[in-house]
């Protein structure tokens, strides 16, 4: 069932199109991340589903309702801004108060309400402090105590770690996958770090100059990305697009750039022969023995691999990871080679269509997520 | 050291030559008649006397002027802080048309000169009978306080964060709610800035009170205590010291205890922009 | 085509909001229209009329006032005693302001009550800093003429403000006392937002303490200065309390700025379509600078 609904959403700022022709589908208690760099729309189609910014064209439904016209307070949402956005003249208990009171809520339910919150929090010694006295983490915690006071349908963050140190953010990501399994309650979470987005998320919409250009859980972002902008988006060390050509020999697709070519050999039905791009994966990139050569650049050591990063023909760099056991230096020529089967093909432009077969993988909400997680986290 | 000292020495020079005509204005006030005529003139009274700020209260209209000036400065505060605070509002967290040229034109008056406005205020206060009243002069004043608090408003208004309006609303808030229950504690410390500047502003005006009001019945302090000086025949220097020094009480007890808020009126108003 | 047509559905909060926008500003425009914008254009429409100030009765004379004003002499003697005037105190208020904010920016003695001591002229009325300084400029028992010849620097006492070139510079420096705090406290603000690692880096680079003040201080002063100086200069050509009240304009009128001739024209001389003229052109010459102002202002808003 359908939870929150973008209908051909427009927003434009005098001549600056920030979102455009925005569609999405978020199930309920999905969680789901809006992911891009920044100036890309993200924030804005949040603070539309707030009922901060208006449309300016398309619907949104939150629930059953139509919510294009509804005030903020009547969308029942409830969010925690990057700022966190604290009362500065109010106490914490008053903070997360606030929502009650605003709707009503008798005072002696209030308060229990109030200190139910706090002690899931663990912010029951602080209630009386103001928030100026309590330290970045707190702080974070009190805006989340704010919104989960009063049980709201949906949950918007936006951006709501980054403005706590790489430790804390770490600590919070996991207390965020434990709430939002609890409560069972729609998220949608704007980021533009993608190991949030890759780690927390049932699915992740990415999005780039006010566009949709994929929404998908993690994995697919990651192993089936729709064009190249996903594609060089998403991952670190980034993969590796390299500008060529396809060509079609004997009835086989061979993908043809400076120096060296590649057989295609799982192309779709869109794949056209011309301009073209092929992205590999430092992890599709094998490093010792194959027919590209290159010459050692960089080797970063982050402890249990290496990074290379190798030149190949003139000025295109190549990134590939080995073990560390490896004995790979900078200055050393080495043999590359492509493992055809992992290499992506776009068609031309920034935001180039994946010409790739589509593979077998299903589009719902993958239940493999949780070794994902643990895998990137 | 010694360059720490003698720097010191020569920085505490000029600011006490720049505070001198204070202190005279002071020392003035209570010396007794006599020893203000004393050649070569004493630097700190022999005797010190308050006679002349008695019968500044007991034989002059000072008092009814001091009186008016704390109603026409308080009346003129009230009137433009309140109005000015819901306008900034407005023009900083709403959009609509011709918000943009408003913003400009409050900017054009703040720098406006009043002998442009002054002739035809003056007949138009005359012609609406209400010339030597303290209402017009409130009228008149609000025309540079108006500008004034709108522009400092504004720029205290635009350093609180638009997250914290937003966090009302999503809280359920309406738009005046969030207003009364964010904005306005936030905004607290520029409006008693902004109010103290309107009223100092007020209590010194002297053009308008000059023109509009010649009547000793509404005259403020400015037109009353010059008058004193023009009416007498021999000038009574120690009385008018007397009456600067009255004069100043309202900006020496601001000084004293509000002085924060007049440097950050300052930075918002002034320079910033 | 689509974006034009995006643009113009406005959702019913949208509206509300913007409706509840204008309701709150609509005191403030009621108020500037009544009491600015009404006697701003009515000013324009007064200079056309010939009108004698204590019957109010005018007749229409179109542009003629502003034809005799600009051939008259007392027209440009009065805007070259407003340019003296402003010029003159203007730089003294920077000169005086920015040297006193950089003592005031070392660490010294009772820093915060010297610096309300200097802010307090600033503060005061008018009338009781002219008050003070005619008192202090007393010909007979004035302080000033004692301690000038007391010092030797003077024979016999001097007339302040009543002969001539001394009134203009007593007047100036009058207004440069009264209006230099302003430029401290912009220029301290200013001074206290550098930052430290600065001056750290010009150190290790080897810049001694004037060269530092060359190349770090005055290049970050740069742009609050000119702020100042618009914005100062605009309040200087305005200025009128002070100088009426410290000499009336004259001896005869030699200290005669535009808005003490606006004043005289309309009720000493009661001819308030004249000086209408003159408060229009008046203000036609601030208005330049004025818009200087207001486009800088703006553009770093923006």
């Amino acid at each position: 069932m359908a939870d929150v609904v973008l209908s051909n959403v427009n927003k434009v700022f005098g001549t600056f199109t920030a979102v455009d022709g925005l569609n999405l589908d978020i199930r309920q208690g999905e969680f789901v991340s809006l992911l891009g760099p920044s100036g890309c729309g993200k924030t804005t189609t949040l603070r539309m589903l707030a009922g901060l910014e208006f449309p300016s064209g398309g619907e949104i439904r939150i629930g059953d309702r139509m919510v294009n016209d509804l005030a903020p307070g009547q969308r029942d949402i409830a969010m925690v801004f990057q700022s966190y956005a604290l009362y500065p003249h109010m106490s914490v208990g008053q903070n997360i108060a606030y929502p009650l009171k605003k709707r009503g809520v008798a005072k002696a339910e209030r308060t229990a309400m109030v200190a139910k919150t706090a002690e899931m929090l663990q912010l029951t010694p602080l209630l009386n402090r103001k928030p100026r006295e309590l330290s970045g983490g707190q702080q974070q915690r009190v805006a989340l105590g704010r919104a989960l006071v009063r049980d709201p349908k949906v949950f918007l963050l936006d951006e709501p770690l980054s403005n706590l140190d790489a430790k804390l953010r770490g600590y919070m990501r996991a207390e965020l996958i434990e709430l939002h399994q609890r409560l069972g309650r729609t998220m949608v979470y704007v980021t533009h770090d993608q190991l949030e987005a890759m780690t927390m998320s049932d699915r992740i919409a990415v999005m780039e100059s006010g566009k949709l250009q994929q929404f998908a859980p993690p994995q697919v972002v990651y192993r089936e990305p729709a064009n190249r902008f996903v594609a060089s988006f998403i991952g670190t060390p980034g993969m590796n697009i390299v500008d060529g050509e396809l060509l079609q020999e004997n009835g086989r697709w061979i993908f043809q750039s400076q120096g060296f070519s590649v057989d295609a050999p799982n192309l779709g039905p869109d794949a056209q022969s011309g301009a073209a791009a092929m992205g590999i994966r430092p992890e599709g990139l094998s490093i010792g023995t194959g027919p590209i050569e290159g010459v050692v650049q960089l080797v970063e050591q982050t402890g249990h691999e290496n990074i290379v990063v190798a030149r190949v023909g003139d000025g295109l760099r190549m990134t590939g990871r080995t073990n560390p056991d490896q004995p790979v230096r900078a200055g050393e020529t080495i043999k590359l080679s492509i493992d055809a089967n992992k290499a992506h093909f776009f068609a031309e432009g920034a935001t180039g269509k994946r010409l790739n077969k589509a593979a077998a993988t299903s589009d719902g909400p993958a239940k493999s997520q949780s070794a994902l997680k643990e895998a990137t986290s | 050291m010694a360059r720490k000292i003698l720097f010191n020495i020569f920085a505490w020079m000029v600011v006490l030559m720049v505070a001198f005509p204070l202190f005279w204005m002071l020392v003035t006030s209570v010396k007794p008649q006599f020893e203000l005529f004393r050649r070569p003139p004493s630097m700190l009274p022999e005797t010190v006397t308050f006679e002349h700020y008695w019968r500044l209260l007991s034989d002059t209209n000072f008092l009814g002027y001091f009186w008016n000036s704390v109603i026409l400065s308080t009346a003129t505060t009230f009137v433009v802080v309140t109005i000015a605070t819901i306008g900034a509002y407005s023009l900083v967290r709403f959009r609509y048309r011709g918000r943009e040229t408003l913003a400009f034109l409050v900017l054009f008056t703040y720098l406006l000169p009043s002998v442009v406005l002054i002739l035809p205020l003056y007949l138009m206060l005359v012609e609406l009978g209400l010339s030597n009243t303290i209402t017009s002069l409130v009228i008149a004043y609000t025309t540079f306080a108006l500008p004034y608090a709108l522009w400092l408003l504004r720029s205290f208004m635009a350093g609180i964060p638009e997250d914290l309006e937003s966090a009302a609303l999503v809280d359920g808030a309406t738009r005046l709610g969030a207003f009364k229950d964010v904005i306005l504690p936030q905004l607290l410390p520029g409006i008693i800035s902004t109010a103290l500047f309107t009223f100092i502003l007020s209590w010194n005006e002297y053009l308008y009170a000059l023109v509009l009001v010649n009547s000793d019945e509404s005259r403020p302090l400015t037109t009353g205590v010059m008058n004193m000086l023009i009416s007498s025949f021999n000038i009574e220097w120690s009385l008018l010291m007397a009456a600067s020094v009255m004069m100043s009480v309202p900006l020496i007890i601001v000084f004293a205890f509000l002085q924060s808020y007049l440097t950050r009126g300052f930075g918002a108003g002034g320079v910033k922009g | 085509m689509r974006h034009i047509m995006a643009k113009q559905q406005q959702t019913l909060l949208e509206r509300r909001y913007s409706m509840l926008g204008l309701f709150l500003i609509a005191p403030t425009v009621l108020v500037f229209c009544a009491v600015i914008v009404y006697p701003l254009i009515s000013a324009v429409y007064l200079s056309l009329f010939k009108i004698f100030t204590p019957t109010l009765e005018g007749s229409w004379v179109g542009l003629d006032n502003y034809r005799v004003l600009l051939s008259k002499g007392e027209f440009w003697t009065s805007l070259r005693a407003n340019l003296i005037w402003t010029v003159g105190t203007l730089s003294l208020q920077i000169i005086f302001g920015v040297g006193m904010a950089l003592v005031l920016h070392q660490n010294i003695w009772f820093r915060s009550l010297a610096r309300s001591l200097i802010l307090f002229p600033y503060f005061i009325s008018t009338v009781v800093a002219v008050l003070v300084w005619k008192w202090l400029f007393n010909d007979l028992y004035g302080i000033l003429n004692h301690l000038m010849i007391t010092a030797g620097l003077i024979d016999w006492p001097i007339d302040y403000l009543g002969s001539m070139p001394n009134a203009m510079i007593s007047v100036i420096l009058v207004g440069a006392w009264k209006y230099f705090p302003f430029v401290v406290i912009a220029v301290l603000a200013r001074l206290q937002s550098i930052p430290d690692q600065l001056y750290e880096a010009a150190k290790i680079d080897g810049a001694g303490p004037i060269a530092r003040f060359f190349d770090i201080t005055l290049p970050q002063l740069r742009e609050v200065l000119v702020v100042i100086i618009m914005l100062r200069a605009i309040w200087d050509f305005k200025e009128f309390d002070l100088i009426f009240l410290l000499t009336g304009g004259g001896p005869v009128t030699s200290t005669q700025t535009l808005p003490l001739l606006v004043y005289k024209e309309a009720f000493a001389l009661n001819q308030m379509g004249m000086a209408s003229a003159y408060a229009v052109i008046m203000m036609l010459i601030m208005l330049g600078f004025m818009l200087v102002y207001i486009r800088r202002t703006r553009s770093e808003e923006s």
